[in-house]
C-alpha cells in the first residue's frame, strides 16, 4: 500500500531505526568514558540488535492505528521512538501535538503514598499543571471506580486497581495523540470495556491513537490502519482487516497468501472501492443482495425483508470453514456483523458449490447509504476469500430520523399531553406549511 | 542551558516529587517526620560524647557546636550524592516507561536533603541557646548568611549530583567506590578538627584542595566563630559551585539520550 503524504500528519516517521547494543561485562566502562569524550558511542560492542529497521509512516490527525507483530518484533520499542522515551539511530520522528504513552498503567506510582497523591504526581509527570489536575480530580477517582481507597497507600491495592487508576490519569490528561501499548489486556471484562468505551470516546473527539497490541480483534475494530512488524521491519500497512488477516496467515504457517484469484467479480464490479483478499481456496464467486421474492436490490426501503445470498466455488474441500457478513454504515461503522461460527453451526462439510443465504425478515434501517462484507475464512480467521465493500445498497425512507438501527416502536401519550397525527405524506414539510394545513378548516 | 530550562520547566514535578520523597519516607513510622530531627539530634549527642569524653581536651569549645556546624553540611552533601548513585536506576520504571524528564531525579535527590539540613538547623540553633544560658556561648549574628552559604551549596551539590547520577548508570560499580571515597573524604574535610591545628603546610595545602573545605570552614565560621568568612573561601565557593553546575549540565546532557537503554 502506498503512503500518501499529508502535510497535517499527526506522527510523521522517515526511514527510523533502532539499533540497540548489547554491552559485556568489561565494555561498560568504556561506555561511559566514551559517552562523555563524543556524543554517538560510535565503537564496538559485543553485539548489536536491530529492534527497528527502516521503518516509515504517516499517522494522520484522529486516526487510530495499530502495531502489530510477533514477540519481539520491535512494536514497543517503536512506541517509544515516537514517545520520545528512545532516540532512534537512524530516521526521525516528527510528532505533533500533547502526547501521552500508556506503556505500563501506573509506572510514575509511589507505593508509599496515597491514590490521592500519586494522581497529583502522575499528573504532573504526564505534563497537567496541579490546578488542571484538581479540577479533573473527581472524574478521574469516578473513572477508576475505586473512590473508597483513594486515600489509603498505593501498596494497598490489587493490580487490578493499580491499572484504573493508572488508565484513568492517563485518559484524563486529554492528549492530542496517545500511545497505548498492550494495557488494555489488563484489568477484568469490565474495565477492559470501560478502557475501550473510553478510547472510542477520545477517537470520536479527533484523539490521535497509536495501539500496539496482540489482541487482533481491537485492530480490526478500533483502527483505521494497521502496521504489522516483523524482525523491525515494516511488512504490511494498510487497512486492518487485510493486514490483520494476512497476519494470522502467516503466524498460522500458510506459505500460500496470493489474493483470490480475479476470475469473477460479476455483480460487484460496480463497487470500486471493493477490497479483496484470501487464499481462494474457496470462493465466495457472487455476492446479491435480493427481496423475498428474489428480485436483485441496490435500494430498500427501511424494515422491509432482504436475503445476502452468496455463490460459493470450493476449489479445496475445506473442513473449517466460516461464513460470514458484516453490515457498515458509510461512514464505516460496523452496524451488525455476524457469521456462522458465533451463531453456533458447526461445518461439516464444503466439497462443492453451494448457496449461502442470511435471511433477514426485516432490515430496520434508518435512511442511508450502507455496505456489505462477506467473508469465508477458517474458524480462527485464515482467509479464504474476504470481499470488503463487496456491495453496497441504500435505504430510502420518508421519516427523517438519525442514527442506523430503526427499532419498531410506536409512541403513546395520555394525561396532559396530546398530538394530531399528520399523515405520513405531510411529515417533514416545512413548519409554515404544516401550520397552514393545521389551520385549514 | 537547555538543562536548566527543563528544570524550570518541570519545576511543579520536581516539588511535587521532592514532597512525595519527604512524605514516603517517613509513612508507616511511627515518629514521621520527627526522625528529620531526632537523627540529627542523636548524632549531636554521639559526637558530643565522644569527643568529650573519651578524647578529651579539644582545642576550640564547645567542641559539640563547632562539630555540629561542620557535620550538617557535610551530611547533606554526602547523603545526596550516595543517594544520586541510585535515583536514575531505582526510577528505571519512570525513565523506561514514561516520559519523563530524567534531570528532575537527582535534583530532587538534592532538595530533599536540603530540607532534612534546613530541619536540623534549629536543632544546632536549640544547642547554641542552651550553651549560650550557661554562659559558653553566644549565637554570632553571622548565623544569617546560613542561607547564602546554603544556596552556594545546594548549587555546588546539585552539580555533582547530576553527574553522579547519570554516570553511575552506566557504571554500577560507582555507588561502592563513591560510599567508600565518603568515608575518606570525611577525614580530609575539615569536621572533626580544625584546619589550622594541622601543623604542615603541604598537608593544609592540599585539604584546600578538597572542594567542601571552604564549604564546612565557611559554616564554621558564621555559625561557630562569628566571623565572616574567608575573601579565598567565598571565591572558592563560587567557583567550586559555577564548575561543579557547568560539569553536571554537561555530563548530564551528554548521557541523558542513552539513560533509557541503559538502566
Amino acid at each position: 500500500m502506498t503512503e500518501t503524504h499529508v502535510p497535517d500528519f499527526a506522527i510523521a516517521a522517515d526511514r527510523v531505526s533502532k539499533t540497540y547494543r548489547l554491552w559485556g561485562r568489561r565494555s561498560q566502562f568504556a561506555t561511559l568514558k566514551s559517552a562523555l569524550l563524543k556524543r554517538d558511542l560510535k565503537f564496538s560492542p559485543e553485539a548489536m540488535v536491530d529492534a527497528v529497521r527502516d521503518v516509515s509512516f504517516h499517522i494522520d490527525r484522529g486516526e487510530a492505528f495499530g502495531i502489530i507483530g510477533r514477540n519481539g518484533s520491535g512494536k514497543s520499542t517503536l512506541l517509544k521512538l515516537i514517545s520520545g522515551i528512545l532516540k532512534p539511530t537512524s530516521g526521525n520522528v516528527q510528532v505533533n501535538g500533547r502526547v501521552a504513552a500508556l506503556i505500563e498503567l501506573g509506572a510514575g506510582f509511589h507505593p508509599e503514598i496515597t491514590g490521592r497523591e500519586n494522581i497529583l504526581i502522575n499528573g504532573i509527570m504526564l505534563g497537567l499543571s496541579k490546578r488542571e489536575i484538581e479540577s479533573r480530580f473527581d472524574a478521574i477517582v469516578d473513572f477508576s471506580g475505586i473512590r473508597p481507597f483513594i486515600d489509603q497507600p498505593v501498596k494497598t491495592y490489587s493490580s487490578g486497581m493499580y491499572v484504573r487508576l493508572g488508565f484513568a490519569v492517563a485518559v484524563h490528561v486529554d492528549p492530542e495523540i496517545l500511545l497505548i501499548d498492550e494495557v488494555l489486556a489488563v484489568g477484568d471484562e469490565e474495565f477492559s470495556q470501560q478502557c475501550i468505551a473510553k478510547i472510542q470516546e477520545m477517537k470520536f473527539r479527533g484523539v490521535t491513537l497509536v495501539f500496539v497490541t496482540h489482541q487482533l480483534d481491537q485492530v480490526r475494530k478500533l483502527c483505521d490502519r494497521a502496521l504489522w512488524l516483523d524482525r523491525g521491519a515494516t511488512t504490511a500497512i494498510g487497512d486492518p482487516t487485510r493486514v490483520v488477516d494476512a497476519y494470522l496467515q502467516e503466524v498460522s504457517g500458510t506459505v500460500e497468501a496470493s489474493p483470490a484469484a480475479e476470475t469473477e467479480a460479476p455483480a460487484a464490479k460496480a463497487a470500486e472501492e471493493e477490497e479483496r483478499w484470501g487464499s481462494g481456496e474457496v470462493v465466495l464467486k457472487r455476492v446479491i443482495l435480493v427481496d423475498p421474492k428474489g428480485h436483485e436490490l441496490v435500494a430498500l426501503g427501511a424494515g422491509t425483508g432482504v436475503t445476502v445470498e452468496m455463490d460459493v466455488e470450493v476449489r479445496a474441500p475445506q473442513e473449517d470453514f466460516v461464513f460470514g457478513v458484516g453490515i457498515y454504515h458509510a461512514d464505516g461503522a460496523c452496524v451488525y456483523g455476524t457469521n456462522t461460527e458465533i451463531e453456533g453451526f458447526l461445518p461439516q462439510r464444503l466439497d462443492g458449490p453451494g448457496r449461502v443465504r442470511m435471511v433477514i425478515p426485516s432490515l430496520d434501517l434508518v435512511a442511508g447509504t450502507y455496505r456489505i462484507d462477506a467473508a469465508v475464512h477458517t474458524r480462527n480467521g485464515r482467509a479464504f476469500d474476504y470481499r470488503r465493500g463487496v456491495l453496497r445498497f441504500v435505504v430510502g425512507s420518508r421519516v427523517h430520523d438519525t442514527g442506523v438501527y430503526r427499532p419498531k416502536h410506536t409512541w403513546k401519550f395520555d394525561g396532559g399531553i396530546a398530538f394530531r397525527e399528520v399523515d405520513n405524506l405531510q411529515r417533514n414539510v416545512p413548519a409554515t406549511v404544516a401550520e397552514a394545513l393545521k389551520n385549514k378548516p | 542551558m537547555n538543562e536548566l530550562a527543563i528544570l524550570y520547566r518541570y519545576r511543579q514535578l520536581i516539588a511535587a516529587l521532592t514532597a512525595r520523597d519527604l512524605k514516603a519516607r517517613y509513612r508507616g513510622s511511627i515518629l514521621g517526620f520527627f526522625w528529620s530531627l531526632a537523627n540529627p539530634l542523636l548524632l549531636l549527642g554521639v559526637y558530643s560524647l565522644v569527643f568529650a569524653v573519651f578524647f578529651p581536651p579539644q582545642a576550640v569549645r564547645p567542641y559539640p557546636l563547632f562539630l555540629f556546624a561542620g557535620i550538617l553540611p557535610w551530611t547533606f552533601f554526602s547523603s545526596a550524592v550516595l543517594e544520586s548513585t541510585t535515583s536514575i536506576a531505582g526510577n528505571a520504571g519512570l525513565i523506561k516507561k514514561v516520559m519523563f524528564p530524567a534531570e528532575t531525579l537527582p535534583l530532587v535527590v538534592v532538595l530533599s536533603h536540603l530540607v532534612h539540613f534546613a530541619l536540623a538547623l534549629p536543632i544546632l540553633f536549640a544547642a547554641m541557646a542552651i550553651y549560650a544560658g550557661f554562659g559558653m556561648a553566644t549565637i554570632p549574628l553571622t548565623a544569617a548568611l546560613v542561607p547564602f552559604l546554603m544556596l552556594l551549596q545546594t548549587i555546588f551539590v546539585a552539580g555533582v549530583v547530576m553527574c553522579v547520577a547519570s554516570a553511575s548508570v552506566l557504571l554500577r560499580d560507582l555507588r561502592d567506590i563513591i560510599a567508600n571515597l565518603m568515608q575518606l573524604a570525611f577525614f580530609i574535610t575539615p569536621i572533626i578538627y580544625l584546619i589550622d591545628s594541622i601543623g604542615s603546610r603541604p598537608l593544609r595545602a592540599l585539604l584546600r584542595l578538597n572542594p567542601m573545605t571552604p564549604f564546612v570552614v565557611s559554616y564554621q565560621d558564621v555559625l561557630f566563630f562569628g566571623h565572616l568568612p574567608g575573601l579565598a573561601d567565598a571565591l572558592l565557593m563560587l567557583f567550586y559551585a559555577f564548575v561543579s553546575m557547568a560539569a553536571g549540565i554537561t555530563v548530564f546532557d551528554r548521557l541523558r539520550d542513552t539513560l533509557a537503554e541503559a538502566i
